[in-house]
This record gives structure tokens, sequence and C-alpha cells, in this order.
């Protein structure tokens, strides 16, 4: 429990520090979209992004393609998976702002190894 | 604002035991108002809350009725609830593949079943009017593109082989199609949109909901809250409350976090609980059924459940610090959840149990390569290796093997009586497979009481609520104490396309 207080303080601390101005920010998105929140926050900066605001940039079929796996574990593409196809938002698996687990992990044991928390 | 304790399942896995409640941001209180003098934000044809079985199969008989405008909202990011995530397993009787592998069955026969599982509660003119529509529901799911492995399983429970499961073993084998289904006939569907409660007219009829928009599961929920006027009505498929702890240990206090869960994490319960606060009648819902078949070293539903499933009917079931077994494989799932609860150490700590089969039978099974891929299940090529791994005592296990295998010939399981059908000529021999077994929260029997027209009936009047139906788990009393394995798929499915009908009618 009480390292739960101290990741959830450590996020109410992020929290604060955005109206301030350091919000953690990923590296490769610093370098394309800068400090212009507008650019994701499409639904006004104090609410979460649409599901749309990443497929601005992103294109769920090329991140399938990326992400593919072998005929065996084909259903294991996060990006097309058995569960909910391509349609899974991207802000269920990825945090700007804070780390996430992948969803799948809620009942699987198998790795994404290049997924960023 | 309340705080809603969601069970962290991962936490379950780190250390069994541990208390694993984590306080969530909780969802503003749901509350129900009058109508009088509201004005509508938009209106709908048919409103569906929930996009499982239940809410697909509603959408899609609602469209084929003739309606022009049906609307599908989902609290969750994405769509499918539980239903995406559990076995995908579709009992009926009198099926093409029961004829083509002479099995005899019927209506009758399957709820005969199914009474028996339900202990003398469970509620036969709805088992029964599932039961004779459960083909129709087949059919549904096979048109809107579902495939079917090409033989039969005989489940826990069930005095013979009647269920058909999706090829990926998966309920989503289901609602993948229906969800596709429904987007191709226009059926409007709108995910991050939580119910907030229903706006009711003068005489206590449901006239419409609040739904709030943009709204993430789990986070603060900034969102607008829109009136949305239901024209036909308004058809409640939220699921049941598996995932809510505190909800479920109100109703059973052993259902504790160290019972894990199966369910999608929606599955809390709000939709059946403003139910209530309406006027409906709750039933039976103490009665939760926890699955025998999975296991402790993954989340959820994982890839053990069907593995075990499968599996159970030519396997041996072991008690670790006995070396024997300790139940009927194949009982009903309740008989074999409270067998597994009481495998404990000394100490009176869980020790799950494990399953053992042939790797030769195991094989078969399209997730055997994967949950011994994925480190939640284990191969050993002797008897030694498997004992010492699991710190099971030789000497008794190696008699129990030979014992249940004198059992396997003769076709009679002088132990638990087991119905030995399916365990003909499957000896237990090495190179074997392994999993650990321990109970997961999987089904609420209860929930509001619905006819078999799928009407909410009211606790004063007994009359049905005027404009609200619902189908699915988030309904009680169909099954009584214990639901049988893939009786659940058909329930939702066919309750989902009753509730269309009667919608539709109204």
């Amino acid at each position: 429990m009480k390292k739960v207080n101290i990741v959830l303080a450590l996020v109410l601390a992020g929290l604060v520090s955005l109206s301030a101005q350091a919000v953690e920010q990923r590296a490769w998105h610093k370098e394309v979209i800068g400090k212009d929140c507008k650019v994701c926050h499409d639904n006004g900066i104090k609410q979460f992004p649409s599901d749309q605001a990443c497929l601005q940039c992103h294109d769920v079929d090329d991140l399938a393609a990326q992400t593919a796996r072998s005929e065996e574990d084909k259903w294991q593409n996060p990006h097309n998976n058995l569960h909910y196809g391509k349609d899974l938002p991207c802000q269920e698996c990825h945090g700007e702002h804070k780390s996430k687990k992948p969803l799948c992990s809620n009942c699987h044991t198998f790795k994404f190894d290049k997924h960023k928390e | 604002m309340s705080n809603v304790d969601l069970l962290g399942r991962r936490n379950f896995i780190k250390g069994m035991g541990a208390a694993a409640g984590v306080a969530m941001a909780a969802p503003a209180m749901a509350v129900s108002e009058k109508a009088d003098g509201v004005k509508w934000d938009k209106e709908v044809e048919v409103l569906i809350i929930g996009s499982g079985f239940a809410g697909l199969a509603a959408a899609i008989e609602a469209t084929r009725k003739g309606a022009k405008d049906v609307h599908i909202f989902e609290k969750m990011a994405y769509f499918g609830g539980n239903s995406a995530i559990n076995g995908g397993l579709f009992a009926a009787p009198g099926t093409p593949m029961q004829k083509k592998e002479g099995v005899e069955d019927s209506v009758d026969r399957m709820v005969a079943d199914q009474l028996k599982s339900g202990r003398g509660i469970a509620d036969e003119a709805l088992l029964r009017h599932v039961a004779s529509h459960a083909v129709e529901a087949l059919q549904m799911t096979i048109d809107a593109g579902a495939e079917f492995h090409p033989y039969l399983q005989q489940l826990g429970g069930h005095s013979v082989a009647r269920t058909y499961q999706t090829t990926v073993s998966c309920g989503a084998g289901i609602t993948q199609p229906l969800y596709k289904e429904c987007k191709k006939l226009g059926v409007h569907t709108h995910n991050r949109s939580k119910f907030e409660g229903f706006l009711v007219g003068d005489k206590g009829e449901v006239l419409g909901v609040k739904m709030r928009e943009n709204y993430h599961f789990g986070e603060d929920q900034p969102g607008k809250v829109l009136k949305i006027r239901a024209k036909r009505g308004v058809i409640m498929a939220t699921g049941g409350f598996a995932q809510n702890v505190d909800l479920r240990m109100a109703q059973d206090p052993t259902l504790t976090s160290e019972v894990g869960c199966t369910n999608a994490p929606g599955a809390t319960g709000e939709g059946m609980y403003e139910m209530f606060r309406l006027g409906a009648i709750p039933v039976h819902l103490a009665h939760i059924q926890s699955g025998p078949w999975a296991s402790p070293d993954e989340g959820g539903f994982g890839y053990v459940s069907n593995y075990s499933i499968y599996n159970f009917p030519h396997s041996m079931a072991i008690n670790r610090l006995t070396g024997k077994r300790f139940m009927n494989e194949i009982a009903d799932r309740k008989t074999r959840a409270d067998a597994e609860l009481a495998c404990r150490d000394e100490q009176g700590n869980p020790l799950p149990p494990i399953l053992i089969t042939s790797y030769k039978d195991s094989k078969k099974h399209p997730n055997t390569k994967k949950v011994i891929k994925y480190n939640v299940g284990w191969k050993f090529d002797t008897i030694e290796e498997l004992a010492k791994h699991f710190e099971v005592p030789l000497k008794p296990l190696k008699a129990q093997i030979e014992e249940y295998n004198g059992y396997v010939k003769s076709g009679e399981d002088k132990q638990f009586g087991k119905n030995m059908t399916k365990a003909k000529d499957k000896y237990i021999e090495a190179p074997f497979t392994v999993v650990r077994l321990w109970p997961k929260v999987h089904y609420c029997q209860g929930g509001v009481q619905v006819n078999t027209k799928a009407e909410v009936k009211d606790s004063f009047t007994g009359q049905p609520i005027k404009g609200l139906y619902a189908a699915g788990e988030v309904c009680g009393g169909i099954h009584g104490v214990s639901r049988l394995g893939s009786c659940s798929i058909p329930e939702c499915m066919v309750m989902g396309m009753t509730a269309a009908r009667s919608v539709m009618k109204a």
C-alpha cells in the first residue's frame, strides 16, 4: 500500500506542476510537438485527449504492422489483438504524462519489450 | 463521493492473501431523477447500455425488427465488456454438431441439468425460454461470422456434450463479429459513456437516462452529462459486479481479494444497483460463482482457464499436501471451487492444488503450447521431477496415479464418482503437463428480476417497470446457486434478443 501511496503522490505532484510548466513528456514527442498542449488536448487542456488525438500522427495499420507477431502468436499484437482488434484506444496502454502497463498484463504474462511504461 | 475498491489483479499474483484493494477515483453517485420539465440533449429510438453479448445481440435484433436509430453506450474505452475476455463457450440443445456426433439432447435435458446445479432455486421458466431459443442465438453468432471448433465439449455438470467453443477459445470470437455486424447495420456505438441514472416519468416509467460523455474509467471524469430520451425503451446489459470487491463482500464475505477475478475491470455493478433504487427486485445476490479452472500464476481468465476446462475430464486434480485427489474433476463449479479453497498448508495458507494431465492428451488443446511458453504451466518427463517441483509426497502420488488409471480402465471412479466417458483410454502417463488451480470470482448469479420478456419487475407492484428491460449477467435468479459453464453466453444472447423484441413491440 505504501508503494501505491508514493506513486499516487508522484502522480499528484505531476498534476500540480501541470499548471506550472514542467509536465512529463515523452522525449520523442518533445521534438515533434514541443510545448503546444493543444496538439493532443483536443477536448480542452483539463480533459483527456480524445481517442482520435493520437491518430493525427499515428496510423493504426502501420502500428499493427510494426508490432506484428509470429503466426502462432498473431493475436498478441497489441495494435490488432484478439479481444478488441484495432479498436483499442491508445490511452489504454500509453500515457504521455504518466506510466501505464499494457492492458494485456491484466490477464497475460507475455511481454512487450518495446513498450515504455 | 464514495470510494469503490477495485481489485488489483496483478497484486494477487505477486502475493496471495496480501491486501489488494486499490482505491480508484470514485465515480459520482448515479441518481435517478424525475424527468419533469427536463431539457433533453438528445433523443434516440432504442437505448442500450453495455456492449457485451447481451447488448450487441439486442442491438442487432432491434435493427432486424425495424428499429432505425439504435444506440449502444459503453462505459469503458473499448467495446465487448466482459464478453470479450471469457472462454467463448456456448451450450445449446439439439444442435447440428450434436446430431453429427450422435448426442441425444433436448431442451428438457439441458434445463434439468441446470436445475440440478441451481440446487432448487433456479428460475425454470427463464431457463426453458433460453434453452428453447439457444440454437437461434447460436445461429445469430454464426451469421455474423463467428467460427467454432469442430468438436463438442462436455463441461462440468452437463449430462451430455452440448458445448460449442469459438476457434479462438474466447468470447471475442463472438463479440468481434457481433460488433462488426452492429457497425454494418448502422447501430450507433458510443464508448467512454458512463450511465449516471434514469430519468423517470410521472408513473415511474423510464423515459431516458443521464449519460456522462468522455468518461475515463478509474480517472477523474470531467466529461459533460447528457440527458438522453429513449423513445422505445432502455435495455440494461451492464453485466455483473464481480470486480467490485466491496459489493461482492457485502453479499459473500468469503470473496475477499484473496480470491482473484476473471472479469473485465468494468464489471462493477452500478447499473444493477441503480435499477434497485428504481424499484427492481434483487434476487440471489449472494450467489457469486468462482471458476475452479483458473490459475494463480496469471491474472484474470488468462490462458490456463480454457486449458483446464478442456483437460479436466481426462486429468487428475491433486492436493499437494497429501498427494491425493480431492474432488471430482468435472463436478459443477461450486463443488470444485469449494474443494480447491480447502486446499491449504498446515498454517492455513492457500496451497493451490495441481492439475496433472498426460501431455499426449493435453496437447490437443491449442492453449497447451502457450501455457508452457508463458510459464503458467509446466511439462515434466518423470513423476519424480513433477513431485519435487511442487513438493508433493511422491509415494502417495504414485499410488494415486495407479489407482486412478484403474478407474480409467474400468470406467468407474470409486473415489469421487466422476463420469469417465471422456477419460476413456486416456491414462495418466509421462510426460505430464501441470497447471496450478485456484478459484477466481467469475460470475454473479444475482441481479434484477426479469420475466421471459426481459421486462424488469417492480418490487412493490409486481408489474414490469415501463420502458425498462434487462438482459445478461445483470439479471438474477435464472441459474440459482451455481451456473453451469457455457450457459451464460446463450442466456445473454437470447435475453438480449428477447429484450429487443419486447422493446420493438412496446
